[in-house]
């Protein structure tokens, strides 16, 4: 009889599951259908309809799987089940958004060439979707409903196009119940994930192929596609009108992510990293609506000074605002859901929630991020996240306030199936009590929490100090307790069972003592119990210790960062020693006049006021410069610097389409302490991996600003170029990447152009056609628009002039090789970086019309640099080519006037010739010069003012400005320094006392990654 | 100036389009260089200085003029003189070209390999050499890289015939690469993060290494004993006196276990190489008398929040704690960009460091610190004829020029292979 109870039940569950008033369903039944649609009434609870409204006394009624009624003097049906919630609270449930739930673990095994008509690139997964491969995972599920989770929007985090998520229900049941919405979302990241295909490599690469993925899209879409089936284009397409989710790793991905999104029209909700925070502003402007962790950064353990020193400020300073990031992001406007993505622990969901809400975030913004937003973010507002009539019969109910200390989630509701976790019919049994047993009264106390972690001893008869535990069960109205019978001067064990009466003042019934006896007992409550000693005292003077006033967001965040970035100011440089680079040469005590971002200008004595006409004069700031240099800022052609998960993407041997804009970091220190060697822009370069590399970034390094302020504005687009030992791939010379030989270079190079010249040719024949549509009314429909390929599209800006070559070369055939190609397809090489065996074809160069951006003296770092001389950049600036000096490393990089020095000692160019090198020369190469490498009015303020000779090993920077910002500034550099010092002293000291009150701390040296925050995901460096 | 001139115009124009020069013989006859800034390089600056050197001896330096003959003067005319810059830890001859892996012999096979020597593969033909004395760097240290235990060093003069010709010192050197506590990881363009070495695979090697040089010590008491393993016999020397540990480590805490275990174990002199944060135990490395060999000082701060410049400043920061260093070019690029060893002397000056004691750290103080400063390091009478003549400051590059150079009172020649393909395509280019 109890196995056929059980199994009655057990189908009884499977079916009931997703009570609609009508059901409807398609798997058979084995015997009578449960057609019962029950009604359950939840009387006299403090009911939380949505955040920040509360109903006491209130009574929620539901139907079935969906709420009918909630309010305050709400008729309840006869026919309800009716529950008395006295001191309870009713929550709706809460809304996970960021789930994994019932999701393989182990996706299929990656393939390079996936079966099928999908997308060439296994990174882009458009036909996965979670509803077909959500397989219900009950343990999951109840841990999830033990926090009081009752939906669940997951989706199969592998790819960089991740195909659509679902919500589920976590009710464990048949995954056609389960699902609630099968194709919710559409999902995308700018991780490869299981992908085995070399492309992409590099986080430009995954952005490269999702962007060339979204127009391939659109014209597949747009029917552009005749002989071509995509699967994945096609998925993609139809998933146009679904929200989007983007994963970021961090507040740079976010900001990313919405520059992508204005560029192909699209809002996307992203998850983010957690340091959203420290971009606030940015983040803010983009406007974008976030999934935050809950997850907080564990300190760094800082014990020993030595090893301290390794944890770097931006670290320190993470893990003491991450807990108040949240609050920072919703003072500046913006709106978030909270996931437990990334915990390492489970039960540390509620302590991170609360700490939030300590560190200031109102906890009605805590709650909706749990439950209304999500919703909303799903449009789903109806029906999730609130308790309200047609809303889906979700909830909870608590014994206190959802975010308070010593709440308990008792029971979760899913749909209308009701899942307990506590008991909540039981009475307080805590306090002391006279326990009367065998003719004596011994005392009896229960501590401990009331729902949980109960503890309950006994002291033995008058005399006997001894205390012996006891084990005590309570279920329902039931009570038992289990103990020594030494308690009672006897040998053997004492079993009493009983019931509660009086709310648990008083308890009785029968026990069995030693030797088989039976025998009545009670127990009357003499006192209540005390405060309740948990170890939450101690965690709630570290909360209160984290909850205190945190140190200020730093642009940038890191070492060198400050709370206000200078601005552009007017500033009078006097008596200096001013390389002019122009026919004026250099001038002796010259001054030189900075207002507004440029230099004003260049003389004599000058009068501020009389050279600036403004009506209100501005506050000119004098410096005296008097034994000083003052010369344009250092321009260097040739940088790496700055940028994000991988300078190559090395997947491909033509990488046109990915754009080192893209990838700016802008709290790379680097940036400052070559700020501080007197650079001012530089051209932020794809590595030499590929015959054709990538994009550039020509940048200013405007210190302090996010990533998206330092691509100089109207700036030429560049690109990349490789030629020799690097991508013939020399080091691993039975690779089988085509190309393997120079000469294979060639060829690629000249297929690429041919075929970028045949896309060019398609477009223009497609524009001329639409156009001639277009003039007669449209009375034929205009064709299907070719295919937008990035790659060949920056191939076909080059060929039109519209784009520059800099090219990593070295020796004279390949040279050679490149500009006659370059010839042949009637453009000219703008620029030949390295080029060390420039000065063996220096009169060709002059004549092909290319700059030259050369190392002062590297060679012998590999064969084909076994010919470079130093006297190369003198040699080409011999024989009239554009010559400068370049770092390609960012240490050589703060060093670049010496570097030019150089040129003087080997060969004998003249000085400020060898300046020019790395201001003017280099300004040309990128065509900036109308700009930057001179001092003259007009020109942006990049300038540097030198200690002493530029060139010679003592100077100097004294003063850097960018844009007429002083960005590096001797005494703003003492005063940071003293900041961090004194930043890093107090956080040391903040995270000592943490320590001591219990926080959880790390290894000063993480084994995770570079990214101290809070998680990482994917595969790139 | 002009008999020199003669005399170096000659002697060069024997050496044209020779794409190696040939090593200077013996001195034969004697000279005396006039008018100079003197850099004597124990951190003395004689102005209008006259040094005077015969059979490769130095026997006058002095502001005044020796009362002695000399076959051929030299007139400085104001120029600077120095002794010849002496480059430590260095892989000069061990390796020609960084890729190509035929032309490479720094770092054998093995990860305590004490008695592999770097004299055994030291290629006095490497073209790399004549490039590297053109700039005044004339002596250096030839050191196998690799594992913890790397090998063995010798001390070579840049101007040889052959080995033989090029030793100063013999294998004198033992070098150990500590074992950090935390290793760095990433690549230049991204470097990586700060990673705690797996403690474990740590404890095993610092086992091994205690083992070993436990066991070495121990027969280094009984010398006349069988012919020992060929390990412990290359640690002999260490115990003896005869040998130097030369032992790399950069932060804090490894610096501290590194000269603590030489100690325990009884090694009779260390020198700790790298030493970035040396300042920070100046006080264990002055009680213990280590001195240091400084890592390039271009290059960048090894952690984030460091001061920007704080590479620049650790001669002087060391200097002002009492830690006797000298200068290194260790690193990417170590061969061929080694002649840049004066400018990194010349950082050190611009960054605070007295000039005279910037000279003496490429120089002296190397010398001391490879136990050959009896005969090398300073111009002093009595000493090696090793020095060169720069016409303007030779720690800056701006001014270096090496007029000059003498190995042992030999004239060696200046020329190389790159000067020569400057002269041979600067024919082809005509400037317009």
């Amino acid at each position: 009889m109890r196995s056929l109870l059980v199994l009655a039940s057990g189908l009884l569950g499977a079916v009931a599951a997703h009570r609609p008033a009508l059901a409807q369903v398609t798997a058979p039944v084995n015997g009578p259908h449960d057609r019962n649609v029950p009604v359950h009434a939840f009387v006299h609870a403090t009911v939380h309809p949505s955040p920040g409204r509360t109903l006491y006394d209130a009574t929620v009624v539901v139907s079935g799987d969906r709420i009918t009624a909630v309010g305050q003097g709400v008729s309840v049906p006869k026919d309800a089940v009716v529950h008395d919630l006295h001191g309870a609270h009713v929550w709706p449930g809460l809304v996970e958004p960021y789930g994994d739930l019932g999701m393989p673990k182990e996706t299929p095994a990656p393939a390079r060439a996936p079966a099928g008509a999908h997308h060439w690139n296994p990174a882009v997964r458009a036909t996965q979707r979670a509803a077909t491969r959500y397989a219900p995972d009950a343990e999951q599920a109840a841990r999830l409903r033990a926090q009081g989770v009752t939906a669940v929007w997951v989706h199969q985090a592998d790819g960089i196009v991740r195909g659509t998520g679902a919500v589920v229900l976590p009710a464990g049941r048949s995954p056609q119940l389960d699902v609630l919405v099968a194709d919710a979302s559409a999902h995308f990241s700018f991780q490869k994930g299981s992908s085995t295909d070399p492309y992409p490599s590099s986080l430009t690469g995954a952005i490269a192929l999702f962007r060339q993925t979204l127009l391939d899209a659109r014209w597949y879409a747009e029917g552009g596609a005749a002989d071509l089936r995509d699967a994945e284009l096609e998925a993609l397409a139809a998933q146009q009108r679904l929200p989007w989710v983007f994963e970021a790793r961090d507040r740079d991905d976010v900001l990313r992510i919405a520059a992508l999104g204005r560029e192909h029209g699209f809002r996307a909700i992203v998850r983010g990293g957690g340091d959203e925070y420290a971009r606030w502003p940015e983040v803010a402007a983009a406007g974008l609506d976030l999934i935050l962790p809950v997850v907080q950064p564990d300190a760094p353990d800082v014990r020993d000074p030595h090893d301290a020193l390794e944890v770097p400020i931006a670290r320190l300073k993470h893990w003491e605002l991450a807990p108040h990031g949240p609050r920072i992001l919703h003072e500046a406007g913006l709106r978030f859901a909270f996931t437990r993505q990334g915990l390492k622990d489970p039960d540390d969901w509620w302590p991170a929630l609360r700490r939030l809400v300590r560190c200031g975030l109102d906890s009605s913004i805590a709650i909706a991020a749990c439950t209304t937003v999500p919703a909303a973010y799903l449009g789903l507002q109806d029906r999730l996240g609130v308790l309200a009539t047609g809303a889906l019969a979700n909830l909870l109910i608590t014994t206190d306030h959802l975010l308070a200390e010593d709440n308990s989630v008792q029971e979760t509701w899913v749909a209308g199936e009701r899942f307990v976790h506590t008991d909540r019919g039981l009475a307080d049994v805590r306090g002391t009590y006279d326990l009367n047993l065998d003719g004596r009264t011994l005392r009896l106390e229960v501590s401990g929490g009331r729902w949980r972690d109960r503890k309950a001893v006994l002291q033995g008869a008058s005399g006997d100090t001894v205390k012996y535990a006891v084990d005590l069960t309570h279920t329902g109205e039931r009570i038992g307790l289990r103990f020594d019978a030494k308690a009672i001067g006897r040998a053997g064990d004492v079993r009493l069972n009983g019931t509660v009466h009086a709310d648990g003042a008083i308890w009785d019934g029968q026990g069995v003592l030693p030797g088989g006896t039976w025998a009545p007992w009670s127990a009357v409550r003499r006192t209540d119990a005390g405060p309740v000693k948990e170890p939450v005292a101690r965690r709630s003077a570290l909360d209160s210790l984290l909850a205190g006033a945190p140190g200020t967001v730093w642009a940038p965040f890191s070492a060198f960062g400050d709370t206000l970035v200078p601005d552009s100011a007017t500033i009078l440089f006097k008596g200096a020693t001013v390389w002019t680079n122009t026919s004026q040469g250099v001038l002796r005590h010259a001054d030189v006049l900075v207002h507004q971002g440029r230099v004003a200008a260049v003389g004599t004595a000058l009068d501020p006021f009389t050279v600036l006409t403004a009506r209100t004069p501005p506050v000119v700031r004098e410096v005296d410069a008097k034994g000083l240099h003052l010369t344009p800022g250092i321009v260097d052609e040739h940088s790496h610097i700055a940028l994000r998960r991988g300078v190559n993407e090395g997947g491909q041997a033509i990488s046109a389409e990915v754009r080192m804009t893209d990838v700016i970091d802008p709290d790379d220190v680097d940036i400052y302490r070559q700020l501080a060697g007197g650079v001012t822009a530089a051209q932020l370069l794809h590595g030499s991996a590929n015959p054709i590399g990538g994009q550039s970034a020509v940048v200013k390094l405007r210190w302090g600003l996010p990533a998206d302020a330092y691509p100089v504005q109207g700036a030429k687009g560049f690109i990349k170029f490789a030629l020799g030992e690097n991508v013939k791939q020399s080091t691993s010379p039975y690779g089988s990447r085509y190309p393997r030989t120079r000469m294979g270079v060639e060829q690629l190079m000249l297929d690429a152009f041919l075929r970028a010249r045949d896309h060019r040719a398609l477009h223009d024949a497609h524009a001329a056609a639409t156009a001639g549509t277009r003039a007669r009314r449209r009375r034929t429909a205009p064709p299907p628009a070719p295919r937008r390929d990035l790659e060949l599209e920056a191939l076909g800006e080059i060929l039109r002039g519209e784009r520059f070559i800099s090219c990593h070369s070295y020796v004279q055939s390949e040279i050679e090789m490149l500009m006659d190609l370059a010839d042949s397809l009637g453009f000219t090489v703008n620029t030949f970086t390295h080029i060390l065996e420039g000065y063996k074809m220096a009169a060709r160069m002059r004549e092909h019309g290319v700059a030259a951006s050369t190392f002062s003296d590297w060679w012998a770092y590999k064969w084909e640099v076994y010919e470079a001389i130093p006297y190369n950049a003198a040699l080409l600036w011999q024989a009239g080519v554009l010559t400068g000096i370049n770092s390609d490393d960012a240490e050589m990089g703060r060093r670049l006037n010496q570097e030019a020095a150089k040129a003087v000692k080997y060969g004998g160019v003249p000085e400020e010739e060898a300046l020019k090198m790395v201001t003017l020369n280099p300004a040309r190469m990128l065509r900036l010069d109308h700009r930057m490498g001179t001092v003259e009015p007009g020109k942006d303020a990049d300038l540097v003012l030198w200690s002493a000779h530029p060139l010679s090993i003592d100077a100097r920077a004294e003063m850097t400005l960018v844009d007429g910002r002083p960005l590096f500034e001797r005494a703003r550099d003492e005063r940071l320094r003293a900041a961090l010092r004194a930043e890093r002293e107090r956080l040391t000291g903040k995270v000592l006392a943490a320590q001591r009150l219990g926080a959880r701390t790390e290894s000063p040296a993480p084994r995770k990654d570079g990214h101290w925050h809070c998680e990482t995901i994917g595969e790139e460096p | 100036m002009r008999t020199a001139m003669t005399l170096f115009a000659a002697l060069a124009a024997c050496l044209v389009l020779a794409q190696r020069p040939a090593p200077a013989p013996p001195q034969a006859r004697s000279v005396l260089i006039r008018d100079a800034q003197v850099h004597t390089g124990d951190g003395r600056l004689i102005a209008g200085g006259f040094v005077g050197f015969r059979n490769g001896v130095i026997d006058h330096v002095g502001p005044t003029a020796p009362a002695a003959r000399y076959d051929t003067v030299i007139d400085a005319a104001g120029g600077h003189l120095y002794p010849g810059f002496i480059l430590p830890d260095a892989t000069l001859g061990l390796a020609e070209i960084d890729q190509v892996q035929a032309t490479i012999d720094e770092d054998e096979a093995g990860d305590i390999t004490p008695e592999v020597r770097a004299s055994a593969a030291y290629n006095v033909d490497s073209r790399i050499i004549p490039t590297v004395r053109r700039n005044g760097v004339l002596i250096a240290q030839v050191v196998p890289r690799g594992g913890m235990v790397s090998g063995r060093s010798s001390v070579v003069q840049l101007d040889a015939w052959d080995r033989r010709d090029a030793l100063i010192a013999r294998d004198n050197g033992v070098h150990l690469n500590w074992p950090g506590a935390f290793a760095r990881h990433g690549w230049w363009a991204e470097p990586g993060p700060v990673v705690r070495e797996k403690a474990e695979e740590r404890q095993r090697r610092l086992r091994d290494l205690e083992t070993l040089f436990t066991e070495a010590a121990a027969r280094a008491r009984r010398p006349e004993a069988a012919p020992a393993d060929v390990r412990v016999q290359a640690l002999a020397g260490l115990f003896t006196g005869a040998a130097t540990l030369f032992v790399q480590a950069e932060q804090a805490q490894d610096i501290q276990e590194a000269v603590l275990f030489a100690d325990r174990m009884g090694v009779k002199r260390t020198v700790l190489v790298g030493g970035y944060d040396a300042w920070r135990v100046a006080d264990l490395l002055r009680d213990k008398r280590v001195a240091v060999v400084l890592r390039r000082l271009h290059s960048l701060p090894l952690r984030n929040d460091d001061d920007v410049d704080l590479p620049f400043r650790l001669p002087a920061l060391l200097h002002e704690r009492g830690v006797p260093f000298c200068l290194s070019y260790t690193g990417d690029m170590e061969r061929m960009g080694a002649r840049n060893l004066p400018f990194v002397a010349g950082t050190a000056r611009a960054h605070g460091l007295p000039p005279e004691e910037a000279v003496r750290c490429a120089t002296l103080a190397a010398a001391q610190v490879l136990g050959i400063d009896a005969r090398y390091g300073s111009l002093a009478v009595g000493k090696s004829a090793t020095l060169f003549l720069s016409s303007g400051d030779a720690l800056d590059m701006r001014t270096n020029a090496v007029r000059h150079a003498f190995i042992d009172g030999r004239a060696i020649a200046l020329d190389n292979v790159q000067e020569e393909l400057h002269e041979m395509y600067r024919s082809r280019i005509a400037r317009p």
